[in-house]
């Protein structure tokens, strides 16, 4: 691996900075998601940062069923993220449109929009399972970068 | 004065939820607001029309994961009432405790996205660490911290036994110690005063006028709660007051929701106190006789309104809900005229808006022919910015 | 008869002031009254019942059955909701627009127009709501005779 490689992987692993993005939620994720930075689960101690803008992330946190509305928004989110970028599909919606499967305002499932390379269960889904599913995924790009 | 057009489509860090507000400036003035929305539509009530009335309280739970009791509550009312089910004391007092105890998470909620608007961080962390005892009385109750599905047609599907209620009491009480300390924080701190004070007026006839709901209308002196106007569930026997304030800004929606969480506390008390004996839930076939049936719910933000049409079958015929956000966005226009731009994301936030946010703001200088992009953490900053330099920083307290 | 005093009277000072225009009204429980109106006079009756402290119009709801379409306005005093009912024919649907009387109507009455296809008279021009930017102007959705199909290139992303 270039020098240049092993230090972007180096600081996505120590790191990792998340952008979140509703994507037609209920809230109900979200307010989960903003929960895991408050000090009872505190991700920030584990130097994961809620970022405002695509350019700082390494993450993209997407919930809700992506609503059509939102869909080109989405897309345009993700592509102004810098590589190397993940986008982890947080709750049931997020998963597979959840409860608002077949419904007509929805694309469902964030995966029809955006490559996933992680689903997180749960409606809504709990701060641990958020953290545990960034540590997946850090895990699996430390496996991969070996 | 160069006016400046800006499309302000939101991205809280804190809250995301989508709309775009469009704001023509003056300067730093905003002389002109339109708000457009639809971010969040995802096409529910025609839903809600293939799925039976079992299923579709689980859908209308998730029209808001911050009220989703009242939307529940609300919905199987209609449907109670078109069954002409008897719905038993008990599970009405459960519903009632659930009713309240997501007031209260709702406005802690709310104190912290306020403070976080404003830059007192510290504030944010706070009530959301405070906020994480009623997640656990909710967690307890019902086995989930968020969309607590503790209605069912017919009644409620848990029952509370008298530990659990002990526990629930336990932890009111710590916080009403802690809701002392927001109290005099709101209404004595001079930095939450010169942040919200005089910011984002509308009087009194203006919200009646736009047909503002909740806090927000309080804030400006209408004396208006469905809870004591049109009681339903146990609220007519419950002792409470309504909380209204003369202000007409964002203190007097900071102070309303402050006091209102020690209302609720109160009937916490009440209800656990005199939980009335008998069965929580009574059948009720699933077919539902014709009908038509209109309920509203006093939710955290506001009237949250209700209109079901039956036809004998399993599925509804009609489904509308109204959430209380829309009912007080016409008002938001009213607030942002004439005000600051600096002001913007707080005036926003205190109305507590529960849609989808993902904002994006162009300011568009006709003069210089750019469009600049801002986002709403970067108005949220350049208001925080401006507030220092005229002596109000957050950062000292 | 009954003893919902409030609620009877204002279903008989409806009845008195719009004769003619007003039909099915009735006092179904306890602070509710509905009523079946003429649909030139709404705007009329709208402003008449604000007058008498039914300020707050809680929200529209629009029907589609057969026929007709149309919608209830749910109007209230914060006590009492009366609901008014206006049809109008399917064939060339149309309403008037009640925002002289309740400007916090707009959203509610262009949600009229993007999701039944009622064209409300009066409407001020602006943005559509809530359907999204790019969805068809000419399928409404709420109409019973809508249904969803999801396209066939919705599939997994790459």
């Amino acid at each position: 691996m270039k020098i240049i490689d092993k230090l972007i992987t180096w600081s996505l692993l120590k790191s990792p900075w998340i952008l979140h993005f509703n994507s037609g939620a209920c809230n109900g994720c979200d307010i989960e998601v903003v929960d895991a930075l408050t000090p009872k689960y505190d991700i920030e101690r584990f130097g994961i940062l809620l970022k405002a803008t695509p350019r700082h992330a390494d993450i993209l946190v997407v919930s809700g069923p992506v609503t059509r509305q939102q869909a080109k928004r989405l897309r345009t989110i993700y592509d102004q993220m810098p590589e190397p970028k993940f986008v982890m599909a947080v709750g049931a919606c997020g998963c597979s449109g959840g409860v608002f499967n077949g419904c007509y305002g929805v694309i469902p499932g964030v995966d029809k929009t955006l490559p996933v390379s992680v689903y997180i269960p749960g409606c809504p889904v709990r701060p641990e399972a958020i953290i545990d599913g960034v540590v997946k995924m850090i895990k699996s790009v430390e496996d991969a970068s070996k | 004065m160069t006016k400046i057009t800006i499309p302000f489509g939101p991205q809280h860090p804190a809250l995301k939820e989508p709309e775009n507000f469009m704001l023509v400036l003056e300067g730093e003035q905003i002389s002109g607001a339109t708000i457009n929305l639809g971010y969040n539509h995802r096409g529910m009530e025609k839903a809600a029309e293939d799925r039976t009335y079992i299923q579709d309280l689980y859908l209308i739970e998730r029209v808001c994961g911050i009220c989703s009791h009242s939307h529940t509550t609300c919905y199987i009312t209609n449907v109670e009432e078109l069954a002409k089910a008897e719905t038993p004391k008990r599970a009405l007092a459960i519903r009632t405790l659930f009713g309240e105890l997501e007031r209260v998470h709702s406005h802690l909620l709310w104190l912290g996205v306020a403070g976080y608007e404003m830059g007192f961080e510290t504030l944010f962390m706070y009530t959301w660490r405070d906020r994480e005892q009623v997640l656990d009385c909710l967690e307890m109750l019902s086995g989930n911290r968020v969309h607590y599905s503790i209605n069912t047609i017919g009644g409620v599907r848990r029952d509370i036994t008298a530990e659990l209620s002990a526990e629930v009491k336990k932890r009111i009480n710590f916080l009403m110690e802690r809701t002392n300390y927001y109290i005099k924080l709101a209404t004595e701190e001079p930095t939450v005063l010169a942040r919200t004070q005089n910011v984002g007026k509308l009087p009194h006839d203006v919200a009646i006028e736009r047909g503002a709901v909740g806090p927000t209308a309080r804030a400006s002196g209408v004396m208006r709660d469905v809870r004591k106007d049109d009681p339903y569930l146990i609220y007519g026997e419950l002792d409470f007051k309504v909380i209204t304030h003369n202000s007409n800004d964002v203190f007097g929606r900071l102070v309303v929701r402050a006091l209102e969480l020690v209302e609720s506390y109160k009937m916490i008390h009440q209800i656990l106190d005199n939980l009335p004996e008998g069965p929580i839930a009574v059948k009720v076939p699933m077919k539902i006789a014709p009908g038509e049936a209109v309920n509203h719910y006093e939710a955290p933000r506001g009237e949250d309104i209700h209109y079901l049409k039956s036809n004998g079958t399993d599925k509804p015929d009609r489904l509308k809900v109204r959430a209380p956000t829309l009912a007080n966005l016409q008002s938001v226009a009213y607030m942002l005229e004439g005000g600051w731009l600096a002001d913007v994301p707080l005036v926003i936030a205190a109305i507590d808006p529960c849609m989808s946010c993902t904002d994006r703001a162009a300011v568009w200088n006709p003069k210089k022919g750019k469009t600049e992009v801002y986002s709403w953490e970067e108005m949220r900053k350049m208001g925080i910015e401006h507030y220092k330099r005229r002596g109000v920083d957050f950062t000292r307290l | 008869m009954s003893d919902f005093t409030n609620e009877e009277k204002i279903k008989s000072e409806l009845e008195q002031k719009f004769h003619g225009a007003i039909t099915n009204a009735a006092v179904t429980r306890s602070r509710r009254v509905w009523l079946d109106a003429e649909t030139a006079k709404l705007p009329e009756i709208m402003a008449w019942l604000k007058a008498q402290g039914y300020n707050h119009l809680a929200t529209v709801t629009g029907f589609d059955e057969g026929e007709n379409l149309g919608a209830y306005y749910h109007v209230t005093d914060t006590h009492v909701i009366v609901t008014v009912k206006v049809k109008t024919p399917r064939a060339n649907p149309s309403l008037p627009s009640v925002l002289a009387a309740f400007p916090g109507a707009l959203s509610y009455e262009r949600e009229l127009e993007d999701m039944f296809g009622i064209k409300v008279q009066g409407l001020p021009p602006g943005r559509r709501y809530p359907l999204p930017e790019d969805f068809p102007t000419d399928q409404y959705p709420l109409r019973k005779d809508w249904k969803f199909v999801p396209p066939a290139n919705e599939v997994e992303a790459k």
